[in-house]
């Protein structure tokens, strides 16, 4: 008996230590770029983790922006906006919206419901998408209307000619639109249908056009972390689709990018790029999210191995066959930032050195302590790669202390004066950045 | 042969010659007697224990299970077992201090009681540890916490639930033939 106690008494203290683990974590820049550090995968009692609670914005607070910019809200009051789309006309479409409810399969599920609920991220979300219209120019909307109501968990849009695509949870729905419509209550047709419940765990579905209009493509992410949930539910998931726009035929494009929550044509190269959230829970800073160019038919690891050859053990039966075939990603973000929005910027208007690469919204994630993300980032790209380290653009999404959420960053797009547009679903707001007039006086108006 | 003997027989009989004489002899051996059953009832705390600690062994079951056929769902039984076996525990700490404060038990047997917490504790550790995603969540340490526990809640358990000092099942004088 004595024996079995010491024991107990060790497996506590071990317990003990690792919560109280006040390790030292790498900082973020050690993982940007083609060869991030990748330190020892390890296996937690209790995951690191840091909740700040969700708050909001007080009246007249916004994110902060460098002195070349500035920021203010464009419109608030949504009900969890993800995404936004701007009309060539100029309209700008907000989409609100949440996943469905998630089951509890395991008593994690309930606790990871109560902690999300705490960062904010439970909240109710509108299922529809609002249009907002700026009839002055003023930066601030005067026409606001609910342009298309009840959806299922919409995410992507994308207007192909007169074509509207929105990308519910488990389908692609076409509408017509008419240019300066502000509202369509005609029923969407599905295009096809997408990977979906009844677990749905990444719920967002992704979604662009090929440059040329024919095809769609969209982002299905995983029905796991790292396939808790038995590899069955994974069909079809975790890869980006390529739809054929005319018949709705799908077929994979590429496999193996754990949640691909943006995908994006870049405009130099006309090729397809994603940012994609890699998994949790092997420790703070593994395993990092990334931005990668997208090969036909490419295999990105998961959920058997990540950045290449690197085996992920909690995953079995393994194959070696695929892991083998496993491309690294071509730039990492660093780990747990949750990118969740992606715009190339080559048409905005933002300062010339903004101009020539891709804005990440980085919502940020409770899965590390220290925080990292709750930020927008720059990548600088040359020749159609990218070419240095993120740089910050729009931060204080966190309160100072990091011990509280103001905000968070979804969607990204530039409206059609080629501002920033931030969807922020923490805050309920769209906020809009743009050049600041200090340096440059803008002609009145 | 073994014979039980209520407690008034008991005190009847053992005036009785024939009783001295084979008590004497080591035949007939007098177990400590009962403890007076309080009004508040019989000790709450055994039949807490006994529903919590076959979940708890069931776990390692459904452990081998699952690191035998990789089949997820095993692993979700297990964590479901041990969630409902360590709520049971809980409950059964509570029950040991109400059955004091009650006095329904008048002492505590430390081995077992030791024995039982352990268990309890290795259980709370296996939770966290059957709560990673995947194969990890069972093999090796979770199928490891799951023998352990089983082993300790078997071998404690083989002489009843109750971690009180005394039995609290009916008086036996046990009566060999020689």
């Amino acid at each position: 008996m004595y024996n079995l106690q010491f024991r107990a008494g060790n497996a506590l203290a071990a317990l003990l230590a690792l919560s109280a683990c006040d390790q030292k974590v790498a900082t973020p820049n050690t993982q940007y770029g083609a060869n991030p550090v990748l330190p020892a995968p390890q296996q937690y009692l209790l995951p690191p983790m840091s909740v700040p609670p969700a708050v909001g914005w007080n009246q007249g607070q916004t994110p902060v922006v460098s002195a070349s910019l500035k920021i203010r809200a464009f419109a608030t009051g949504f009900e969890h906006p993800r995404m936004v789309y701007t009309l060539p006309n100029g309209d700008v479409l907000v989409v609100e919206s949440n996943g469905p409810k998630a089951p509890i399969y395991r008593p994690k599920d309930y606790v990871e419901g109560q902690v999300q609920a705490l960062a904010g991220t439970n909240a109710h979300g509108g299922n529809r998408i609002t249009l907002l219209r700026d009839t002055k120019g003023s930066g601030v909307p005067d026409v606001r209307t609910i342009f298309i109501d009840h959806l299922n968990s919409p995410f992507g849009i994308v207007l192909v000619g007169s074509d509207l695509y929105v990308a519910d949870t488990d389908a692609i729905l076409r509408f017509s639109y008419v240019t300066g419509q502000t509202s369509i209550t005609s029923q969407g047709v599905a295009l096809t249908d997408l990977p979906a419940g009844p677990i749905d765990h990444h719920w967002t579905k992704s979604l662009t056009a090929s440059p040329d209009g024919s095809k769609l493509y969209v982002g299905v992410g995983s029905n796991s972390n790292i396939t808790e949930n038995g590899i069955g539910v994974e069909v079809g998931r975790a890869a980006i689709w390529e739809v054929d726009r005319q018949t709705g035929l799908k077929r994979i494009y590429a496999a193996g990018l754990r949640n691909p929550i943006g995908v994006a044509f870049e405009p130099q190269t006309g090729k397809l790029w994603a940012i994609a959230n890699e998994r949790d829970e092997i420790g703070p800073n593994l395993v990092p999210d990334y931005l990668t160019s997208v090969r036909d038919g490419g295999f990105y690891g998961w959920p058997y191995s990540y950045y290449g050859q690197h085996v992920d053990v909690r995953v079995q039966p393994q194959r070696p066959d695929l892991v083998a075939t496993a491309i690294s990603p071509d730039y990492a973000l660093s780990s747990h930032v949750a990118p969740l929005g992606m715009a190339f910027s080559q048409a905005s208007s933002l300062p010339a050195r903004y101009r020539s690469g891709v804005l990440i919204a980085e919502h940020g994630s409770w899965d590390r302590s220290p925080l990292n993300g709750y930020k927008v980032v720059y990548v600088p790209f040359q020749a159609g790669r990218p070419s240095g380290p993120p740089e910050d653009v729009v931060t204080g999404f966190l309160t100072q202390d990091q011990e509280k959420v103001q905000g968070r960053p979804v969607g990204l797009a530039f409206d059609h004066t080629g501002a920033l547009l931030i969807a922020d679903d923490v805050g309920d707001t769209v906020w809009r950045v743009s050049t600041a007039p200090m340096k440059q006086p803008r002609p009145a108006s | 042969m073994d014979r039980n003997f209520s407690t008034n027989e008991l005190m009847d009989r053992a005036s009785s010659k024939r009783t001295i004489a084979l008590i004497s002899r080591g035949v007939l051996t007098l177990r400590p007697p009962p403890e007076p059953l309080s009004r508040s009832g019989s000790p709450l705390h055994p039949r807490l224990i006994g529903l919590g600690a076959p979940l708890l062994i069931a776990a390692l079951a459904t452990d081998l299970a699952y690191a035998n056929s990789l089949l997820f769902q095993w692993e979700n039984f297990s964590i479901w077992l041990l969630a409902g076996g360590l709520l049971l525990a809980a409950l059964a700490g509570l029950a040991v201090l109400l059955d004091i404060v009650l006095h329904r038990i008048t002492g505590i047997h430390w081995v077992r009681f030791s024995g039982f917490s352990v268990a309890a504790l290795l259980s709370l550790l296996n939770a966290l540890v059957h709560s990673r995603d995947a194969y990890t969540a069972v093999v090796p340490e979770g199928l490891a916490l799951s023998a352990i526990v089983s082993v300790i809640l078997v071998i404690i358990g083989w002489r009843g639930w109750s971690v009180s000092a005394r039995q609290t099942t009916n008086p036996i004088i046990s009566e060999e033939a020689q």
